[in-house]
């Protein structure tokens, strides 16, 4: 029989030597036999696992002035069975700003008063939305400056003459003479009253 | 071929866009009945004339000016008055810049009121209808005018919003590309109205028979360099049309934030004047973690009043550099009592009094730790942010106890206007008759 005689000096160590996995692209590595032609090629593909690894594995700090990011609320529970087909439809809340402010810039609220309008649905004390930056046509509440005042009427056009409408068979139309300086404050666009 | 392209690159434009009579205009939006008529809008508390309506200017009221000094002319001419509302100034502003930014893909809000915009190859051959549908879509969105000057620089651009405004001919646009109309124009503007020249380089510049803007667009660049600084030898480039200034489109946050008062009543107890500062502290301190920066220096600053001749006269201002930089109100307000201490005399009848935060920076920049004091990490960050946040919804609803509650100091805003864009309690009212 031949025995193994264990050398006193040298050999392997245990735990000596590269770590495994402690390669540039975090596993281990092989030396194969490349065609000469293809080297830049598999140079080039092995640089970009390798940046890909050396990116992802750097060190994350926690930012010192963290953003807020808004998560989004999925309806439907998680079941650890079938997923639920509902998770693909992301619950959005309603913003009454969607519905109400077109253009923020333009859109002013203002409250009216008196009784003038109420065939348009606008009582004392309700919150009128103004979009400054829509035409005013004819047929379109307005806000407009009378005498110094703002005013809310419905633009008529009565044979060629523009007309500020009330909406109350109490309260009289008025005509625009021409020599009158009619401003057009805004358009009414929504009526906010509380019941 | 890299010529060529060079060639073909648009003439660089750039608009200055600024309101007319700003805080004047936004008080008038919703008060039509004061459209042509004089208004003017007062300081912090009342106390001067900050903005002018034309007809207030046609008085020849001048800018912050006491109103006591004028009072007579404000009776005459049935002058209506307003104290800053600086809420609604803030938000027609905001609405304002929001219009604007429909125009250019580069915006430099400059204040309040005007803006630096980059039309650079966006209105080549028809600049002036460009300028005229901005002016006109910002007043129909916010109810403000505005004026809009155009040149290939900043200074130019400054000059031609000033020639807008005071030439109606204008149409409230002008554009200054062309270098003859550019010449025209500067001979017809004193040289104190070129932006970036002051007083003193103003009466400098006309003991050497600088006069006007075409004068000083003369000279030659190195020699006035020598003599004044590099600020006017750069103004002397731009308004030649070489373009030293660029836009500033990223907002940089306020170097210093001052907060000062002139009192309703002089006071004279070191009591009194120390709730006043404590006010003035919560408020600068505030300002500082809006922007999320801390304070390395505070000053506080003290005086009499100077319009009151027969009185003894005492103002002092005394500064202190902190160990470690700061945003938490208790710290600011403990230190800057500490300096009024060190200034306060008494005997006096003291009108303002006033602090000054200074060496700002973000508050993400670590600070210099200090190897003597006790450096337990500085915990007053949160309780701050949530004092503001609750602040935020209920003005005023925490203060320091420091600050008192008898606020004999407070100014009493005589003539605020609602704060019509802002409180639903205080919308306009519009007349259903």
């Amino acid at each position: 029989m031949k025995e193994t005689i264990k050398p006193k000096r040298g050999g392997s160590r245990p735990g000596a030597g590269r770590k495994k996995g402690s390669s540039v692209y975090g596993e281990t590595t092989k030396a194969i036999r490349v065609p000469e032609s293809m080297v830049p090629e598999v140079k080039a593909m092995l640089n970009q696992r390798k940046q890909l690894f050396e990116n992802t594995s750097a060190i994350s700090l926690p930012s010192a002035t963290p953003s807020y990011i808004e998560i989004p609320l999925f309806s439907g529970k998680v079941a650890a069975g079938f997923p639920s087909p509902a998770d693909d439809y992301i619950e959005k809340t309603l913003d009454l700003n969607d519905l109400l402010v077109k253009k923020p810039a333009a859109t002013f609220f203002v409250r009216a008063e008196g009784e003038s309008m109420l065939g348009a649905g606008i009582h004392p004390n309700d919150i009128l939305v103004v979009d400054r930056s829509i035409e005013a046509v004819v047929g379109k509440v307005v806000i407009c400056a009378l005498n110094g005042e703002l005013t809310v009427k419905r633009l008529k056009s009565i044979g060629k003459e523009i007309v500020l409408g009330a909406e109350n068979p109490a309260y009289q139309d008025i005509t625009v003479q021409e020599e009158v300086d009619l401003v057009i404050w805004g358009v009414v666009t929504n009526v906010i009253h509380s019941l | 071929m890299l010529q060529q392209e060079e060639d073909q690159e648009p003439q660089r434009l750039i608009a200055l866009v600024d309101c007319n009579d700003f805080y004047v205009s936004c008080e008038r939006v919703f008060r039509p009945d004061l459209i042509n008529k004089p208004v003017a809008v007062l300081s912090n508390n009342d106390g001067c004339i900050v903005a002018r309506s034309q007809e207030v200017k046609d008085l020849g009221i001048k800018m912050a000016v006491p109103v006591h000094q004028v009072q007579h002319l404000i009776n005459r001419h049935k002058v209506q008055l307003f104290s800053s509302n600086y809420t609604l100034y803030a938000d027609i502003s905001n609405r304002v810049m929001q219009c604007l930014e429909n125009y250019t893909p580069r915006l430099e809000i400059y204040s309040i009121d005007e803006s630096f915009l980059d039309l650079t190859g966006i209105c080549l051959n028809n600049s002036i209808a460009y300028g005229q549908q901005i002016k006109q879509n910002v007043f129909r969105t916010t109810g403000i005018p505005v004026c809009v000057g155009m040149a290939p620089t900043k200074t130019l651009a400054k000059l031609a919003n000033y020639a807008a405004k005071k030439w109606h001919k204008t149409g409230g646009v002008l554009d200054l590309s062309n270098p003859l109309r550019r010449d025209k124009l500067l001979h017809l503007v004193p040289v104190n109205e070129v932006w970036g020249i002051g007083l003193q380089t103003t009466k400098r510049l006309q003991l050497m028979g600088i006069n006007t803007a075409y004068e000083l667009a003369r000279q030659p660049v190195e020699s006035i360099q020598a003599q004044f600084n590099i600020v006017v030898a750069r103004t002397i480039m731009e308004l030649n049309g070489i373009s030293c200034l660029t836009l500033d489109d990223i907002p940089t946050d306020k170097q210093q934030i001052v907060c000062s008062r002139s009192f309703k009543r002089r006071l004279t107890t070191y009591n009194e004047i120390a709730e006043a500062l404590a006010s003035f502290c919560s408020r600068a301190a505030e300002k500082l973690r809006k922007q999320d920066s801390v304070a390395g220096s505070i000053s506080v600053s003290i005086k009499t009043n100077p319009y009151n001749p027969d009185e003894p006269q005492y103002q002092r201002s005394i500064n202190m550099q902190l160990q470690q930089a700061t945003s938490d109100t208790r710290q600011i307000v403990r230190i800057a009592k500490h300096l009024l201490t060190e200034i306060f005399k008494r005997g006096y009848r003291y009108q303002k009094c006033g602090v000054q935060l200074g060496h700002i920076h973000a508050a993400s920049i670590p600070n210099q730790i200090d190897l003597f004091a006790n450096n337990a990490p500085n915990d007053g960050t949160e309780l701050m942010n949530t004092i503001d946040k609750i602040n935020n919804r209920f003005p005023k609803g925490i203060t320091l106890s420091a600050t008192g509650i008898n606020t004999g100091w407070q100014v009493p805003v005589e003539y605020l206007s609602p704060h019509y864009t802002t409180n639903w309690n205080e919308l306009a009212i519009v007349k259903c008759c």
